[in-house]
């Protein structure tokens, strides 16, 4: 009898942690994403001609900015230390996005070269500070 | 000044007083003494009073508006309302860690008032330590790496004011209420430190740590909740849950505490799981922290995290030295951890628990590898590997949906050897409702296979608790009473059993908002000139104007939207874009229609000339999850109340009877 509960304690076990490992493996098959900054993405070869979907943080540059609230897209170049990419998003635009800003983008690049994001994020400090923190950190990680 | 001074001095006072604490209780283990332990006790109430003098003082501050101290400055403005001045005060990190701090102060110090009698011996000793070092921990983080009182080298002319997106109602509980959860789960720790030095092979210690389990689970599921509220009614995409770190951070010791709040009954009644408990006490507790210092420690790039600081290096430290301590000690005491009875059945209630425990700390496992999956992944590869929301919807909504499915037979399980037997018989009724449910919702169009799962477990679960409410009143009546006396009687005689249920059928209640809303929203952009119309779900929207409202720290504009309902009922939403004074940027406020069929959540999201930018979503379902919510705090609360009727006793006896009847009651829950 003892045996048998834990026999069956065992099975129920691995089918159930079997089933977990499989759905793990199948989520992170779609899920996952590589996320770096846009000097990488733009500098580094493995990029170079990558049309898959990516995660990218970077700066909002100034110049080319272009976002329709009412349109609901935005045109923008997303900027790092080195180097810069023109985003096309499609979307609800975030309060908090403007140029200047710190955001992260996800999406793909097309055969123009141009990034079709239809992620976007913008930081959101808990305060703002002229030249907070974050700025800092894109010059830092860049 | 003044005030900033005595909420610093106080500060450094509640370090010594924690030291002191930590101090008398060592010196109360080691001469054997009572009264040394008694002295301990007395400076950790010291000690909450110490932190309370802080939060007043920076209190005080906020609402005078103190510009020369800087997080006054950086967090508020002189016209900011008096409500938000004060919810200013857990704004930002300094305070928020102030008041995580106080909340566990004052908690500290209640059940050290409350247990005073229970304290005694190296029990007592190691429990006081154990409160007083975290106590002492959080004080030090305050004063040598998040100070709220610092002083600003040059004074402003106003503030910088509070983000536009915390100022709303919801943002003031949402900290305080999730804090107080975060800051519960020092005391079941200490109580199982407690346990362990002393050695303690009973469970009786259990009976005291449950209580404030259930407590740290209500705050830490209102928190949640108020959370997801938030996230819904302020930051206009429509959704209430991201997937995002930091409300993952919330999620892992909820699902922990879950896990614990029910497994710990199968420790109470039949002695199992002791080392199971032991460790999820502890996880629970280290997942709280954590929590915090993910949050805080701008270790994981986050949508809405604080921003970096020299805090993480403490939590880390923190949280190393509790996991390796904890775990040595129940590696020493591994003997009073041994189990009392062997697992009979798989089917039998602590087979359920069982189940129950391993499908919710898969769901933390896997939150948590995927939360911090870019750090592994940087580690390992050199590449920064993010998993988005479809990660975590594949993987932790099929466990959750077979969580709930389990849970959904919760009523008809018993303990012990016959439970198969009994779970078939009593499943009869309830299975064939949801059958007849399910078939209905199919017929009337429900195709999506989740969507139909959703129900059949919805309709099973509820079909199950009100199974077994009415078998309960039916054997009541049988012996006379009249109705609502049974069930007056029935839910009083065991609340922790139907707390439970209420709280289950919360759960229901949330799951059907969870799959309705993300299952079949609606989401659409309009375009629209005055008096245009536009068409969603059902509903007709015509955009009569644009209007422009004047408040005390923002101008608004608003679009007047007139809304034809599917019954033909008319109203108006009022979507808004606010510019605040002190914002750079605009920041939009969503009118939201609610009723129990779903939501129309409209956005303004922008206006050129006489056209404005409209977005419309329509969520089915979704208010359910927001009452979901508070029926499963009510059956918390339910859980922790004591039994309100007295039983008929003897006269004489009656008066004193009471209280004693309530314990004797809560053990048998």
């Amino acid at each position: 009898m003892r045996s048998n509960i834990k026999i069956k304690l065992s099975v129920a076990g691995v089918i159930l942690l079997g089933a977990f490992g499989y759905l793990a493996f199948a989520g992170m098959q779609k899920g996952w994403v590589y996320f770096v900054g846009v000097d990488q993405f733009m500098g580094d070869q493995q990029y170079a001609t990558s049309q898959a979907r990516i995660r990218l943080h970077g700066k909002v540059a100034t110049e080319g900015f272009d976002s329709s609230a009412a349109a609901l897209s935005a045109k923008f170049n997303l900027a790092g230390a080195a180097h810069q990419l023109p985003v096309v998003y499609r979307g609800a635009i975030p309060d908090m996005f403007q140029a200047g800003r710190d955001v992260v983008v996800e999406g793909h690049r097309d055969d123009a070269g141009v990034f079709q994001a239809d992620v976007l994020m913008t930081k959101c400090a808990s305060k703002y500070e002229p030249g907070s923190p974050h700025a800092a950190k894109a010059e830092k990680q860049s | 000044m003044m005030t900033a001074g005595v909420g610093d001095l106080s500060l450094g006072l509640a370090i010594l007083l924690a030291m002191g604490a930590v101090l008398m209780a060592i010196a109360s283990a080691r001469f054997e003494s009572d009264v040394l332990l008694g002295v301990g006790r007395k400076l950790l109430v010291a000690f909450a009073a110490a932190v309370s003098i802080s939060v007043a003082a920076l209190a005080v501050a906020m609402i005078n508006c103190d510009l020369r101290l800087e997080y006054v400055a950086h967090y508020s403005e002189k016209a900011l309302p008096i409500g938000y001045k004060l919810a200013a005060l857990w704004a930002g990190q300094e305070g928020s860690i102030l008041l995580w701090a106080w909340l566990l102060a004052v908690m500290c110090a209640a059940m050290v008032v409350a247990r005073r009698n229970y304290l005694k011996g190296s029990e007592g000793a190691a429990v006081v330590i154990t409160l007083a070092v975290v106590c002492g921990f959080f004080a030090a983080l305050l004063l040598f790496a998040a100070n709220p009182f610092k002083p600003i080298a040059i004074v402003p002319q106003d503030g910088h004011g509070l983000n536009p997106f915390l100022q709303d109602p919801a943002m003031i509980a949402h900290p305080p209420v999730l804090f107080l959860g975060y800051a519960g789960f020092t005391i079941p720790f200490a109580l199982l430190i407690g346990a362990l030095v002393a050695n303690r092979r009973d469970n009786e210690w259990l009976a005291g740590a449950r209580r404030w389990i259930i407590a740290s689970w209500l705050f830490l599921t209102a928190g949640i909740i108020l959370g997801a509220q938030w996230a819904y009614v302020e930051l206009g995409w429509g959704g209430y849950w991201a997937w995002d770190p930091v409300e993952n951070a919330s999620l892992l010791p909820w699902l922990t505490g879950t896990a614990l709040m029910h497994s710990v009954m199968a420790q109470q009644h039949r002695g199992m799981f002791k080392r199971w408990n032991a460790s999820l006490i502890i996880l629970s507790f280290v997942l709280c922290i954590f929590g915090t210092y993910l949050t805080r420690s701008g270790v994981i790039q986050s949508v809405h995290a604080f921003g970096e600081s020299a805090i993480g290096t403490f939590f880390l430290t923190f949280m190393v030295i509790i996991v390796l301590a904890s775990g040595i000690l129940m590696f020493v005491r591994r003997g009073a951890l041994t189990s009392e009875h062997e697992l009979e059945g798989l089917v039998a209630r602590e087979g359920a628990f069982l189940a129950t425990n391993v499908l919710l700390v898969g769901m933390m496992v896997v939150t948590l590898v995927g939360t911090i999956f870019p750090i592994i992944s940087r580690a390992v590869s050199g590449h920064e590997v993010t998993v988005n929301q479809s990660f975590y919807n594949k993987v932790v909504g099929p466990m959750g949906m077979l969580l709930v499915a389990l849970m959904a037979l919760g009523p008809m399980l018993v303990y012990g050897g016959d439970a198969a037997k009994r779970l078939a018989r009593g499943l009869i009724v309830p299975a064939l409702i949801a059958l007849v449910v399910t078939a209905f919702a199919f017929f009337r169009g429900l195709h999506n296979g989740w969507a139909l799962l959703a129900t059949a477990i919805a309709a099973l679960g509820a079909a199950c608790v009100f199974a077994d409410l009415l078998t309960q009143i039916a054997h009541h009546l049988r012996n006379g009473e009249n109705p609502i006396n049974a069930i007056v009687h029935i839910i009083d005689g065991n609340h922790r059993r139907y707390g439970g249920q209420l709280a289950h059928v919360g759960m229901l209640m949330i799951l059907v908002g969870i799959v309705g809303s993300s299952l079949f929203n609606q989401k659409e952009n309009f375009e629209l000139k005055e008096n245009q119309t536009a068409q969603i779900g059902g509903f007709t929207l015509r955009f009569e104007k644009l209007e422009v409202v004047q408040q005390a720290n923002f101008v608004g504009y608003q679009a007047l939207v007139n809304v034809t309902d599917r019954d033909g009922g008319v109203s108006t939403l009022r979507p808004q874009i606010r510019k605040y004074d002190k914002a750079e940027q605009n920041n939009s406020e969503v009118a939201i229609q609610s009723s129990w069929r779903g939501d129309l959540y409209l956005t303004l999201a922008g206006f050129e000339n006489d056209v404005a930018g409209i977005q419309a979503i329509v969520n089915p379902l979704v208010g359910w999850i927001w009452i979901g919510g508070i029926v499963m705090a009510a059956g918390a609360v339910l859980c922790l109340l004591p039994r309100l009727i007295p039983l008929r006793v003897p006269q004489p006896l009656k008066a004193r009877a009471i209280p004693k009847m309530a314990k004797v009651n809560l053990k048998s829950a």
